[in-house]
């Protein structure tokens, strides 16, 4: 006997879906998922994106979260759809991206028989999701699908697998809606409620005292959402302290701003990083000391106090020892910080720090971004550095692939508002830029979407031009085509002898033509007069543009930390010679 | 500024470990031992040993006790990932507490020939108080309870009596913070 309160396991999904306000998904259909399929069919308020490869779909929902702030939602089917998913679930844990994947099973009657499709979706996606579960009762449904969305979007967010057995999605239930559930707390891992008067205190004091403060800002900044920026901007402005961000940080803090001093780590600015070597006061907002902005850990930032303030407890501690730290929001920290300057009538404008920015001001001298744009070959730089002239008063997004390119991007191209930045930075994931540019372009439909890709990197997930003409997503592939893997090659012109093994990529499509045959446009510069031109007609098209730039094969990315080398001792430019002890040591890292 | 590199060094990491002792209380659902067996070979922890049980039916929890080795920095660290982990209510370590006991039970069989082993057995187990499980002609199995040290001292009185055959399973140790 039917009960009109009852639903199949599938409705429930997009019963949930839609009392989380999900309005678009990303997925690939299969035998293991046709019921949630055959529910799409008969709704309207959910948007599905056929991809062509089920890693398409998790780096556009990755990038469809990180362009609007939502959980980005994805779903495909048993075996096969899921292993395809696992190098995006482990970006997205990496970058601290919220997603919900939702993935079929076989039915539980067949789970451990290496039935069709079977695999351990569970077993095989633990170590890279926040959480995952498998859902053998579909009474348990919906609670498990609200708990995950609670559990990707708190704390420090990430990505959380739903794995559904074929029969649980035709076995009937009740529905309970979000506002019934109650979350157990300690599931939820949101961090300490309550700021830290005492941490703030120290803060300001300790601000008071100091002749070499710096910020160093990180993608919990992002994460905590656009009002930690506002909160952020109103702090460096009342305390004209110097900033830095990691790559992640990008737009957090305005690019341009005076106190910027860009981005820090292995491809860094020199300003950025002999701040962060000499100064006396460190205020980490958001960051993890990661390897490629610490260098060799021993001789970072030596005579710093520091301060650190992370959601993440076990980002505490783990690679540098802080002195003082809390695990509260940012947003909520960087206000009670602002309001406790504010109602003390601490006066820190008096402070100016004048040496310390004379000293950055002398570093910046070195004008360590230079590069020599010739008559005719076109340098990468320059590319970047135009498509950022031609299209910095529009409503921009950047995605981009891993490399070279990546690098120069976060270089040249400026950020003044956060979400505009969306790059593969943890786990540097090569054929990231293009899907994630379809995922932001459907967040943002009347934004302008660019994908600054390598050739290398384009060719990995090439198949995602079809999702962005189906869906006449115009979004925009930026090529800078040096026909190498050209950080690979950088890697081994520095510390391999020149020996070019595999990084030259033979045999590349037209990639002219190969848009024109997905039915996109192509378009393409050879040389510096045809630069201007081309990003400007490819800007102007309303359709998915591959814009091929003939770049120079040998540019190398600058200034760089060698692995395994501190941060006051980075090349500057080709000319600079490493020293040999560091090559030998930089040799067996990464 | 003492941070540790993630460059070689040439301190031995081992000569600064120490054992600890660590209390996890979890929910009991599937796949929470994978995940914390996973955590602990992921990054590269050790497991000296494990015990896990339901430990309160009404609200559905396991406590897991898990023997490891590490510097005080490395300890801290895997107490905060196993935190970070949902189905993981608390995690401490035993050390940390004012006051805490441990113990562990451990089943031994011994296998002997002669009289004179016999009479040595029965001297080690009347000692540590073991009590017989059972015995048999040749072959008496004992149970023994205490702290782990206290069990390796009986194993190491056994294996000074020449000609016996020793098999043993260990429960590994629990604890208990007061």
């Amino acid at each position: 006997m039917d009960n009109e309160n009852e639903f199949t396991g599938a409705d429930i999904l997009l019963k949930a879906l839609k009392d989380q306000e999900v309005d678009t998904i990303f997925g690939y259909p299969g035998g293991a998922v046709l019921p949630i399929y055959d529910a799409i069919f008969g709704q309207n308020f959910l948007k599905h994106v056929l991809v062509r490869q089920e890693a398409g779909a998790v780096h556009a929902a990755e990038g469809y979260a990180r362009s609007s702030g939502k959980v980005g939602v994805l779903l495909v089917t048993s075996g096969p759809g899921v292993t395809n998913v696992v190098t995006g679930l482990t970006d997205a844990l990496m970058d601290s991206i919220p997603i919900v994947c939702i993935s079929g099973q076989v039915p539980s009657h067949l789970i451990g028989t290496d039935a069709f499709q079977e695999c351990d979706t569970t077993g095989i996606t633990r170590p890279c999701t926040k959480h995952n579960y498998l859902v053998k009762d579909v009474s348990k449904l919906s609670e498990t699908i609200h708990e995950a969305f609670k559990i990707a979007s708190s704390g420090r967010p990430g990505p959380v697998l739903i794995d559904i057995p074929k029969d649980v999605q035709f076995a009937k239930s009740k529905y309970i809606p979000k506002k019934d559930i109650s979350f157990r707390e300690h599931r939820i891992k949101a961090g300490s409620k309550n700021v830290d008067k005492n941490f703030v205190q120290e803060l300001v004091n300790h601000i008071k005292k100091s002749e070499r403060p710096i910020f160093y800002v990180g993608g919990g900044c992002l994460n905590s959402g656009p009002k930690a920026s506002q909160e952020l901007i109103k702090l460096v402005n009342k305390t004209n302290i110097p900033i830095t961000t990691t790559l992640h940080g990008l737009g957090c803090f305005p690019g341009e701003d005076k106190s910027s001093l860009g981005m820090l780590g292995m491809h860094g600015n020199y300003e950025a990083n002999l701040a962060m070597n000499k100064c006396d006061l460190m205020i980490n907002v958001g960051a993890r000391f990661d390897d490629r902005v610490t260098g060799r850990l021993d001789a970072f930032s030596p005579d710093s106090v520091k301060f650190h303030i992370d959601i993440d407890q076990s980002s505490i501690n783990k690679n540098v020892k802080v002195n003082f730290h809390t695990n509260t929001d940012i947003t909520m920290t960087l206000k009670e910080i602002n309001s406790f300057i504010e109602s003390n009538n601490i006066e820190l404008e008096k402070k100016d720090y004048i040496n310390w920015w004379g000293q950055i001001n002398d570093w910046r001298k070195k004008e360590c971004l230079h590069y020599e744009q010739g008559e005719e070959i076109i340098k990468p730089q320059h590319a970047i550095s135009k498509l950022y002239d031609l299209t910095a008063q529009k409503d921009t997004f950047i995605t981009t692939e891993v490399g070279q390119h990546q690098m120069w991007a976060a270089q040249y191209y400026k950020f003044s508002k956060p979400n505009r930045w969306i790059t593969s930075g943890g786990l540097g994931t090569m054929g990231f830029g293009m899907p994630a540019a379809v995922g932001a372009q459907m967040a943002n439909p009347n934004s302008l979407v660019i994908d600054i890709a390598g050739e290398a990197s384009f060719l990995m997930n090439i198949q995602e031009i079809a999702t962005a003409v189906q869906y006449k997503l115009p979004i925009k592939i930026f090529i800078l085509n040096n026909e190498y893997m050209g950080m690979v090659r950088q890697w081994q012109e520095l510390l391999h002898g020149s020996r070019y093994s595999e990084s030259y990529v033979d045999a590349l499509p037209d990639f002219k033509k190969l848009a024109e045959s997905f039915n996109a446009v192509g378009v393409r510069a050879k040389n510096i007069s045809e630069l201007d031109d081309t990003i400007n007609e490819m800007i102007s098209i309303n359709r998915p543009v591959i814009a091929d730039i003939w770049v120079d094969k040998k540019e190398n990315c600058f200034p760089m930390i060698p692995s395994g080398a501190a941060h006051h001792e980075m090349l500057l430019s080709k000319y600079d010679k490493e020293n040999p002890e560091n090559q030998e040591k930089g040799k067996v890292l990464v | 500024m003492s941070s540790t590199s993630v460059y070689p060094t040439p301190i031995n990491a081992f000569k600064q470990s120490k054992r600890s002792v660590l209390s996890i209380i979890v929910d009991n659902e599937p796949g929470i031992l994978a995940r914390i067996v996973g955590l602990f070979s992921g990054r590269g922890y050790n497991i000296e040993a494990l015990n896990v049980t339901v430990v309160d039916i009404k609200n559905n929890l396991s406590r897991i006790t898990i023997e490891t080795l590490g510097e005080e920095k490395v300890i801290s660290q895997i107490i905060a990932q196993l935190e970070k982990l949902v189905p993981v209510h608390s995690a401490t370590n035993l050390a940390n507490l004012s006051e805490s006991y441990e113990a562990e039970i451990s089943l031994v069989k011994i296998e002997f020939d002669n009289n004179e082993q016999d009479q040595k057995i029965l001297n080690f187990a009347d000692i540590y108080r073991s009590r017989t499980v059972q015995k048999r002609q040749n072959i008496v199995v004992y149970e023994i309870s205490g702290t782990s040290e206290r069990i390796n001292k009986f194993l190491d009185d056994l294996n000074t009596i020449g000609g016996i055959k020793v098999e043993l399973v260990r429960s590994g140790p629990i604890g208990l913070g007061i």
